[in-house]
């Protein structure tokens, strides 16, 4: 399991590497200093985990988050703000105060699964105005284009993530996500009933009531994936 | 405590009804027997009487406690209170004269007994008069004592708020972070910073904010504070210190140079990833103390509410001790800083 670190303090960094010796399933890929050279390790490592500090020069915590295309797992290291990672309602794997306590360590890595190994996106940073959330992918039942922006439908909210809903879907696995129109892709995972549309066109509807018209070409590509 | 003191002051009230009403009692069926003799419905008349004199003050007690009547005892209150009397006593001689024209039985007993009945009046009123007064007494005497006790304790509460505000919490579990790697990486060190965060914590926790101190005392403590930084900024700190030896005997307040350092690390270098310089000069000019603390980073017009926050609790301390002869400015330096610059008035 590969591990990056992420914090502006040396002596911080040297620490948790050392606390981290007691754990041999967890590598650590490499530290950065600060938010910017997290981005640039994440994306040439790409991590199964990040240990994050909240509070950096530069990029904080959630900065780095929001500019990550695909989120690792997450579990913070922070000092005194845990009141924010609450307040934010990130629901990240967990939150270590420092100085860290071994066994809080462990328990927190406990929890950490391996990535599955596809290239695929398995979760999402959205920041909506004061509130973030780390979505996982299963959770979203319909992903709606805005000209550059894609909204992001899960669990009651709808914020925008600033990423093109064509350049989402290249990430995402087809088995789960499917394209219904030009503007609107959904989690079949989500489809509590299908209807014949007006234009000849399959309507879906989602679990939560929400109805998703398909385009003709893709109905069709829809029956053959149903009847199978 | 609290409650074994309410629990003290009921028993106290439910005894002097007693004795109060009782003693009444007592000297009004001594009398009557003389003439009387051992009649058994007028020790049942008394017994009587006793027992609505003590319902009738409960009730009045109760009244006045709802009303609010003695928490700020004014004369109208208090002359309020006692005025109850009169309708008080009013309501126990109409129950006097009642149980007294059943048991007599008589046509004429009005106008046989109206003497009787007016000095009846007058005794309990007397009485009423007695109780209300013993009563607002000791209840208003407990409310400034209970007042006193919460108005202790709201004082010092707002003392240790203030003492919270004063160490960084962040500062505070960082600094421990950072001694915790020290104490492999150089035990020697550790120490030393144990014993520096041990100085700045003593002084957070001793100094009095109503008392100045020398400027050099405060910089030995701003020292302490900025080696503790050192050790997690490392070389994103780069320090300059000049103080001078005119300077260091004048008063401040304690916390000043401290609060000042501080704010200049948190917006100021604590933001920049390659870190910054920061500056302490202190100087003096016919008395006048000029402190300043000058750092990398850039003042914007939306300085956060923190920072002002910051900036605030210097110049309302500032206010207190000095009123408008001291002053605390922020402006923009040169080559990218930050110039914090307090001025503090010789005190003759």
């Amino acid at each position: 399991m590969k591990a990056l670190i992420v914090d502006d303090e040396r002596l911080a960094r040297t620490e948790l590497r050392r606390l981290l010796a007691q754990h041999p399933e967890v590598e650590i890929a490499g530290e950065a200093r600060n938010g910017e050279e997290a981005l640039a390790l994440a994306a040439q490592l790409s991590p199964d985990l990040l240990l994050l500090d909240v509070q950096m020069p530069g990029l904080t915590g959630f900065d780095l988050l929001e500019r990550l295309d695909d989120v690792p797992q997450v579990i913070f290291t922070t000092a005194y703000d845990a009141y924010a990672i609450k307040a934010f309602e990130v629901n990240a794997l967990d939150y270590l105060m420092k100085p860290i306590a071994p066994a809080r360590l462990a328990a927190a890595l406990a929890k950490v699964r391996p990535r599955t190994g596809s290239m695929r996106l398995e979760r999402v940073f959205v920041r909506d105005g004061d509130r973030c959330w780390i979505v996982a992918l299963p959770d979203i039942f319909l992903l709606e284009s805005e000209g550059n922006y894609t909204r992001v439908c899960f669990n009651g909210q709808r914020p925008l993530i600033r990423r093109s809903l064509n350049a989402l879907e290249s990430q995402l696995d087809p088995a789960v996500f499917f394209r219904a129109n030009r503007k609107e892709i959904l989690n079949l995972k989500w489809i509590d009933k299908v209807d014949l549309g007006v234009a000849g066109g399959l309507s879906v509807t989602l679990r939560g009531g929400r109805t998703v018209e398909m385009s003709r070409r893709q109905s069709g590509r829809l029956r053959e994936i149903l009847s199978l | 405590m609290i409650l074994s003191v309410a629990m003290r002051n009921k028993i106290i009230y439910r005894c002097w009804q007693i004795v109060f009403w009782g003693g009444y009692m007592s000297v009004l069926f001594l009398q009557t027997k003389r003439y009387t003799g051992w009649q058994p419905h007028i020790v049942f008349d008394y017994l009587l009487f006793f027992g609505y004199c003590v319902a009738l003050t409960d009730l009045l007690r109760r009244e006045i406690l709802r009303r609010g009547w003695l928490d700020a005892a004014s004369f109208r209150t208090v002359a309020l209170a006692l005025l109850s009397a009169v309708p008080l006593s009013a309501l126990q001689t109409l129950l006097v004269v009642a149980t007294d024209f059943a048991f007599s039985g008589s046509q004429s007993y009005f106008l046989e007994q109206l003497p009787g009945i007016l000095w009846t009046w007058l005794g309990v009123g007397a009485m009423d008069l007695y109780w209300i007064g013993i009563y607002s007494l000791v209840k208003t005497r407990t409310l400034g004592k209970e007042k006193q006790v919460r108005l202790e304790l709201a004082l010092r509460e707002a003392e240790l708020r203030a003492l919270e505000a004063q160490i960084n919490p962040h500062f505070l579990f960082n600094c421990l972070n950072s001694i915790r790697g020290l104490v492999v990486e150089d035990p020697t060190k550790a120490q030393d910073m144990i014993t520096r965060f041990a100085t700045l914590l003593r002084y957070n926790l001793n100094h009095d904010a109503r008392y100045t101190v020398p400027l050099s005392a405060e910089a030995e403590v701003v020292a302490d504070y900025l080696a503790l930084e050192k050790v997690r900024f490392e070389d994103r700190l780069r320090l300059q210190v000049a103080i001078d030896p005119a300077a260091a005997s004048l008063p401040v307040p304690p916390m000043i140079l401290q609060s000042l350092v501080e704010n200049a690390l948190k917006h100021g270098i604590a933001r920049l990833p390659q870190g910054g310089d920061l500056q302490i000069r202190a100087a003096a000019r016919n008395g006048t103390l000029i402190l300043e603390v000058e750092n990398t980073g850039e003042l914007t017009d939306s300085q956060s509410g923190d920072t002002q926050f910051g900036l605030n609790n210097i110049r309302e301390r500032l206010r207190l001790l000095y009123g408008d002869r001291a002053s605390l400015a922020l402006r923009n330096g040169e080559g990218g800083h930050v110039v914090a610059t307090v001025q503090i008035p010789k005190v003759p």
